[in-house]
């Protein structure tokens, strides 16, 4: 990446004066890399039929690199995320980061639910590659456990199989278009506490809006949120943490401005309607306090005031953590994705300790010039 | 200030090239056409390094949904990260004109691409 010395990176460094942990970064697999971590029966639905992920996203993102930063994105034509050291050199060494929580390209709970069982073993592929390749090369690196949520009980073995790797800090739900709240994924959730893991939620390319797919890509962009919004609500009304009250949720890229209106308009309706979900048994906005978090990428242009309005509208400093959604297109910069001015606690916050305190397994940070 | 980019034949048609002009890291564009432009390379949202974007045609705006045009003779400098596009002529941002990077001017001298420092700082659309 250029360095741009009008404003160095190496004086930002220096400047800084706080860990900081990322809690989304895509690493990238070409299929033909995960056949040798298949189980052999399986093995031939990629090298002889030719199975692809579905994706049913009806647009292009129209940025200079597709669905990457151009910069990222690799000389020979394979997308960004795939070289570890262009990942190092433009994200973990540029900006000094601590520890960076990979959150993968391919999950089969974003993906259509049929063939479970292909795609239940294709996770498993999928995390030993992850642990072989990304996890063992860079002790920044953290990782996540893929899973199939469309088989609770083959995602919940596969929990039970890679979550007490040392470096696998959460299992990852990417979303499609069901609420994961439903009953029928506890297992999953009783998994992540058994293996004290948190539980991520990522945004996938089949999630649709609320009115399914629009007409441009811009619009689909824009309502990125509306998923994020159905989960925490799913969650919180199918009383998973009061089921679960160790869990831990993040819920990653999908931005964070749309939380202060989530928890007002939650807690207006357990206010009129409760008695529909007597299990739930405290305001949801006080529960997602507890037991929810927000990646912070995608963030939107905001003014410091208004920044530390919307903060101060949650009620609590807690909820955001900070990520760059490194090699995407929409990639956030720790320097300049949020407003500069910040209160330092609550920057502390933000970079490092929120994520700090919502990753059981996070591992010691260094001390920093504190 | 002046800064000699590069010899004139390394820069085609459709090309940009990154300097540097003093502590400013700089991209100089050459439009299909053959024009010279030059605008400060580091994007306004988040700091993207413009000299790694890509020189678009510019998409005039239009009256009905579903008609696209494109606006001959303009081109867009778009950056690398989030795709904020920036006016090669005037570094006005498509979408306000009012937020811009700086342009200097640029030109050939004795085979030589060349970027000077313009007085007049970044120039409205």
């Amino acid at each position: 990446m250029t360095q741009l010395s009008s404003d160095p990176v190496a004086s930002r460094q220096a400047a800084r004066h706080f860990n900081l942990i990322d809690t989304d970064v895509h690493e990238r697999a070409e299929l033909s890399a995960l056949v040798p971590y298949l189980e052999p029966m399986w093995r031939k639905y990629i090298t002889d039929f030719g199975w692809q992920p579905d994706r049913i996203l009806p647009y292009t993102q129209y940025a200079a690199g597709g669905l990457d930063r151009l910069d990222a994105r690799l000389p020979d034509g394979r997308p960004g995320g795939s070289d570890y050291e262009l990942l190092r050199q433009q994200l973990l060494d540029e900006f000094d980061i601590d520890y960076a929580i990979l959150t993968g390209w391919l999950d089969a709970s974003g993906l259509h639910p049929g063939w479970p069982e292909f795609k239940t073993a294709l996770m498993s592929a999928y995390n030993d590659w992850q642990i072989e390749h990304w996890l063992n090369r860079d002790e920044r690196l953290l990782g996540s456990v893929h899973v199939n949520a469309h088989d609770p009980a083959g995602a919940a073995r596969e929990i039970d199989r890679v979550g007490s790797h040392p470096k696998m800090v959460q299992a990852i739900l990417y979303i499609k278009d069901k609420p994961f709240g439903d009953p029928y994924y506890h297992p999953i959730y009783e998994a992540c506490v058994r293996n004290n893991l948190a539980l991520g939620m990522h945004h996938s390319e089949n999630a649709p809006t609320a009115l399914g797919f629009h007409r441009y890509f811009v619009e689909w962009h824009t309502l990125v949120s509306q998923v994020f919004m159905s989960e925490v609500v799913s969650l919180v009304f199918n009383g998973v943490f009061d089921k679960y009250p160790e869990l831990k949720v993040i819920m990653i890229e999908g931005g964070f401005t749309y939380v202060p209106h989530l928890m007002s308009r939650s807690d207006q309706q357990y206010k009129e309607l409760r008695s529909e979900v007597p299990w739930v048994k405290r305001m949801p906005s006080d529960i997602i306090r507890e037991h929810v978090r927000f990646a912070s990428q995608p963030t939107e242009e905001m003014s410091l005031e208004r920044f530390l309005q919307l903060v101060e509208w949650c009620d609590s400093d807690e909820l955001f953590c900070f990520s760059t959604d490194y090699p995407h297109w929409d990639f956030d910069s720790p320097w300049e994705a949020l407003p500069q001015g910040m209160p330092e606690d609550l920057k502390r916050k933000i970079f490092y300790e929120n994520a700090k305190n919502t990753y059981a397994k996070m591992p010691a940070l260094r001390a920093i010039g504190q | 200030m002046k800064q000699v980019v590069c010899h004139k034949s390394e820069l085609s048609n459709g090309q940009i090239m990154r300097t540097q002009l003093g502590p400013i890291p700089v991209v100089v564009v050459r439009t299909k056409a053959g024009s010279l432009y030059a605008l400060a390379a580091k994007c306004l949202h988040q700091g993207g390094p413009l000299d790694q974007g890509r020189v678009y045609e510019h998409h005039a705006t239009t009256k009905d949904v579903g008609e696209y045009v494109i606006d001959p003779g303009r081109e867009v400098l778009k950056c690398p990260w989030h795709g904020y596009e920036y006016d090669i002529k005037t570094g006005c941002t498509v979408f306000d004109p009012s937020r811009a990077v700086q342009t200097f001017q640029a030109y050939e001298e004795e085979d030589q691409i060349v970027v000077q420092l313009a007085t007049a700082g970044a120039r409205q659309a």
